[in-house]
């Protein structure tokens, strides 16, 4: 028995240590689960059930372990157990319970997802902005996760395969055929912007 | 490119035998995301100096990655939140 586990903790001494080590996580966390969601209501209900939950569980987190980590792969089942079910945006088809169906082709984002950024046209650096966000949004969400979890948020692949449940085997082979049906999407507009290499 | 990028990883599975140019097609992603081995780096970087199509599909992907890390614009965290969180788990 350690003298850091939770256990022997006051709510106080908790509490700290809680908001401490979890709290500053919040930005990535609420970033994560807008583009899970694509709703700022539903990421901000998402996040709080997150919190929750990593509250209750808190005793059995290690300190200084990845807390990041931790709480991500929190977000993502509670996104995929419970939270899609009541979800205002029609559940979308889970890649993995197809993954082996589709193996060998090419899987196109089944619907076009609009962007609701905010469509401020200041700069040529929002103009990308917006479509990256778009052309990521219409992608299917457990392409869209591996792109987030991998460019956005930088988690190595091991990581990935632990938030994401998966063997790293599919986590480089998700990230290859979302990339690939990324690209597909931006090529276009990519070449218009003076970006073809 | 995509489609010859896509026949190429197919064609792998198919004949069970890699090319260089297949060989490199797959390591692209360790490669920008920094998850290959060194052994993968040496073998990767000798062969994009001498392959100019491998060295376009390199720097593609690494345009790609750089495209969602650097352009894709962050939501602000409404202020409302960190207020809420504090206060359902007192």
């Amino acid at each position: 028995m350690s003298e850091q586990t939770g256990k022997q903790l006051s709510k106080e001494e908790k509490d700290a240590r809680f908001e401490a080590e979890l709290l500053p996580v919040l930005d990535p966390l609420y970033n994560f689960a807008y583009r899970l969601t694509l709703d700022e209501d539903d990421a901000n209900d998402l996040v709080q059930e997150t919190y929750l939950k990593a509250y209750r569980f808190f005793d059995y987190f290690e300190q200084g372990t990845n807390a990041k980590a931790w709480l991500f792969r929190i977000l993502k089942n509670s996104f995929i157990n419970e939270f899609r079910k009541k979800s205002k945006q029609p559940a979308k088809v889970d890649y993995s319970e197809v993954e082996g169906y589709y193996n060998s082709e090419d899987v196109e984002g089944e619907s076009g997802v609009a962007t609701t950024t905010d469509m401020r046209t200041e700069s040529v650096q929002d103009l990308i902005g917006d479509e990256v966000a778009s052309a990521l949004n219409a992608l299917p969400v457990d392409f869209r996760t591996v792109i987030i979890l991998c460019d956005l948020e930088g988690f190595t692949y091991e990581e990935m395969a632990k938030i994401l449940d998966i063997p790293i085997g599919t986590v480089r082979s998700r990230l290859h055929r979302a990339r690939n049906s990324l690209k597909e999407k931006l090529e276009k507009y990519a070449k218009n912007m003076g970006y073809n290499s | 490119m995509e489609a010859k990028f896509t026949e190429a990883y197919q064609k792998v599975a198919e004949e069970g035998k890699e090319t260089d140019c297949e060989k490199v097609a797959k390591l692209l992603n360790s490669m920008v995301d920094d998850e290959a081995s060194a052994e993968e780096q040496t073998f990767f970087n000798s062969h994009i100096e001498e392959c100019v199509s491998c060295f376009e599909s390199h720097q593609k992907q690494k345009l790609l990655k750089g495209l969602v890390s650097g352009h894709l614009k962050r939501v602000i965290v409404p202020e409302s939140l960190v207020l809420a969180i504090k206060a359902r788990i007192q």
